[in-house]
């Protein structure tokens, strides 16, 4: 409240004294009709404007205004006025003139005679023409906050001089406005925090639509995100491409909270539309890293690691841009850590070498694999522990039978159920190998379910020299394969034709005339189909060469490959295994 | 694979057996382009050949061509359901001259 002031006529707060009942009474009705406007739902500068002119009539005032403190404390501006002179919008500093010495000392003032006050400031009669004789003025001030203050000018009438009991009145009034006043801006600090929080809702929203739908139970990929706040830095996601093969992501924006969250949209944007086309995880992180660079702003960066997964021989090629190793666990349960060989993106596309983001080639074998951000390991699973590398892997060896998906919900419930706010966004995406290992023993119990799934079951696996004199043999196994696999004879002899001619390729051109290695086969039949891979361990053949041949051309060269593609339904070759070699796939479908 | 060389009217028979792949068709190319200037037809006998590769067709595709250079003609005769399926791949099922029987490939040739 009003504080007090030693020297007369500074008057100390208080209720209006020696004032009669029925004035009392009038006082009353004042408030409450300023207490009704405050509370109607008009703009804050209309309600003050009203009670400038309430307060300066009731008062009996010539003229009256309201000065607001600037939010820095440093500036006293006239937000309502009432009289003869017109001063809205008047800028005063913070202790000049009367108001500003009211406001300074949180106390009210009276100044009977201003031609006696050294304290009054003539300037602003000076260019207003205005003669002021009388003064009264009040701050604004709730619990010691500085709000501003009302000042009277000339009472009307008699001398034109204000008393006592006039400064009295204005304390009260003045004390009721500062209230409305803060009521009116913590409602509109609230209104504000209000938009704030559902604008973060409708982001965070917007954010998990950006993750991909894991509903699918046997989908090999799965993923799980936990925001510290409501919208994460962090992001994961994982798509088919159109050769069966599944693409991967999982990074880290460094910060949390709205920045973060933009750069990671856009991050995952970028990889999620160019990934489907580019299919080399490499070249692909040192093109977003390149688009990250130009636009990243305030030394933001992202740690991630992208990845291509093929189910069909269980090869995972990955790059990683200064991410947490990424961890393999192979099917006797033991652990290896894929070190980052490259800079997070956002640092520089100069750090980059020409090859672009190293890339690393793991055979999961019916392992697994798991990507994650420190949010995980670093995450509490009680009062101050952490989980720790040590923890995960525990949590990996207990899963069991719940497989990746065991793992996944064990570490949301363990950080995310441990109590209290999360310290960083925890997320962890993980790869499953191991339905194709399940299909490999017939006694299994998944023996039947794995066969119709997305892997196949492999029905032959075989490592030959790359020499014509095994051609035959190749032919041999092939085709009891086929068979067996229910293809009709017309068919297999087809298959057999594809695969002998995939066979002679690698003889001819990737080993040429004096290499010599090996040529591995490796059949998967699947519910719809029946898969081949033929892999050799050459030098990569520059794949634009191997064409079908003109058939307008009777030479030989490329009839190999036109018989292959005439035969089966789907032809690729894959983008070479990091040690070496090529890869052939071949599908051939039941019916077709 | 070996291979069997005949003479029958005009025409020179030559007949394989066993497949002829990637490992067998160099000594397949050698023997037909031995006929070819002996100025007969010739015929080609398939019945014992159960596979045939694109290298075996590039083999035929050649002697083809030099037998046309030289004014013989070509047949081929008795194809399995196979060594005929790979020939209609590479479309050249139109370029061959195919008989069912030897009578038949005979006279063709002539």
């Amino acid at each position: 409240m009003v504080s007090a002031e030693v020297n007369d006529p500074i008057v100390t707060g208080g209720a209006p004294m020696g004032v009669a009942p029925a004035a009392v009474h009038n006082h009353l009705e004042l408030l409450a009709d300023m207490g009704r406007d405050f509370a109607s739902n008009q703009e804050l500068e209309v309600t003050l404007k009203r009670a400038v002119e309430r307060i300066t009539d009731y008062v009996d005032a010539e003229a009256g205004a309201l000065f607001m403190l600037s939010p820095c404390g440093q500036e006293l501006e006239c937000d309502a006025c009432i009289g003869p002179v017109e001063i809205t919008g008047l800028k005063l500093a913070a202790d000049q003139g009367i108001v500003g010495f009211c406001v300074q000392r949180d106390a009210g003032r009276i100044v009977r005679d201003v031609s006696k006050d050294p304290d009054f400031d003539a300037s602003v009669d000076s260019e207003t023409g205005f003669k002021t004789k009388s003064i009264l003025c009040a701050p604004m001030s709730v619990k010691g906050e500085r709000i501003g203050a009302i000042e009277l000018i000339n009472k009307r009438g008699g001398d034109g001089l204000f008393d006592d009991n006039d400064l009295h009145l204005l304390q009260a009034l003045s004390f009721s406005a500062g209230l409305a006043v803060l009521n009116a801006r913590m409602a509109a600090e609230l209104v504000e925090q209000e938009r704030v929080k559902r604008e973060l809702e409708l982001a965070a929203e917007i954010q998990r639509s950006l993750l991909p739908d894991t509903k699918e139970s046997d989908f090999p990929v799965k993923g799980v995100n936990l925001p510290a706040r409501v919208v994460s830095g962090d992001f994961y996601d994982f798509y088919p491409l159109d050769d069966g093969r599944v693409a991967f992501t999982l990074g880290d924006v460094s910060g949390k909270g709205m920045n973060a969250a933009l750069m990671m949209a856009k991050t995952a944007s970028l990889l999620r539309c160019l990934g489907k086309s580019i299919k080399e995880p490499g070249r692909l992180l040192t093109l977003v890293n390149e688009e990250v660079c130009e636009t990243a702003t305030r030394g933001m960066f992202v740690t991630l690691v992208h990845g291509i997964y093929d189910p069909e021989s269980g090869y995972v090629r990955l790059a990683n841009a200064g991410h947490e190793p990424p961890l393999v666990v192979d099917k006797d349960g033991n652990y290896t850590a894929i070190e980052a060989e490259a800079p997070p993106l956002g640092i520089s596309p100069a750090l980059i070498d020409e090859d672009g983001f190293p890339e690393t080639e793991i055979d999961l074998d019916g392992g697994k694999l798991f990507i994650f951000t420190d949010g995980v390991t670093e995450g509490y699973i009680s009062e101050g522990v952490e989980l720790g590398i040590d923890g995960l892997k525990d949590l990996i060896k207990n899963a069991g039978d719940t497989g990746i998906q065991g793992v996944l919900n064990e570490v949301r419930d363990r950080i995310g159920g441990a109590g209290g706010a999360l310290r960083d966004d925890v997320t962890l995406i993980a790869i499953d190998d191991g339905t194709a290992t399940h299909t490999k023993n017939a006694s299994d119990s998944h023996a039947e379910a794995g066969a119709t799934g997305a892997l196949g079951e492999k029905v032959l696996q075989l490592r030959v020299t790359a020499k014509a004199n095994r051609l035959r043999l190749v032919r041999n196994a092939v085709k009891e394969t086929a068979l067996f696999c229910g293809f009709s004879d017309k068919d297999t002899g087809d298959i057999v034709l594809a695969v002998d001619e995939a066979c002679q390729n690698v003889i001819r051109h990737a080993y040429g005339s004096e290499g010599e290695g090996d040529i591995s086969i490796e059949i998967r039949r699947r519910s719809d189909a029946m898969i081949v891979v033929v892999r050799d361990f050459a030098d990569p053949v520059d794949i634009s060469k191997i064409k079908p041949r003109d058939l307008d051309d009777l030479r030989p060269g490329g009839l190999g490959t036109h018989l292959i593609r005439e035969v089966m339904d789907e032809v690729d070759f894959l983008p070479p295994p990091i040690d070496g070699g090529n890869l052939l796939r071949l599908v051939k479908k039941f019916g077709s | 694979m070996e291979h069997v060389v005949s003479s029958a009217e005009s025409a020179t028979i030559i007949a394989f057996t066993g497949d002829i792949d990637l490992q067998t068709s160099p000594d397949a190319r050698k023997a037909l382009l031995a006929i070819v200037g002996n100025g007969t037809g010739i015929l080609v006998n398939l019945a014992g050949v159960g596979y045939i590769d694109s290298s075996g067709v590039a083999s035929l595709v050649e002697c083809l061509q030099s037998a046309k250079k030289s004014g013989q003609k070509m047949a081929l005769v008795s194809l399995s359901e196979g060594a005929l399926r790979v020939l209609q791949l590479a479309r050249l099922d139109r370029v061959f001259k195919i008989c069912d029987t030897v009578d038949e490939g005979v006279a063709a040739v002539a």
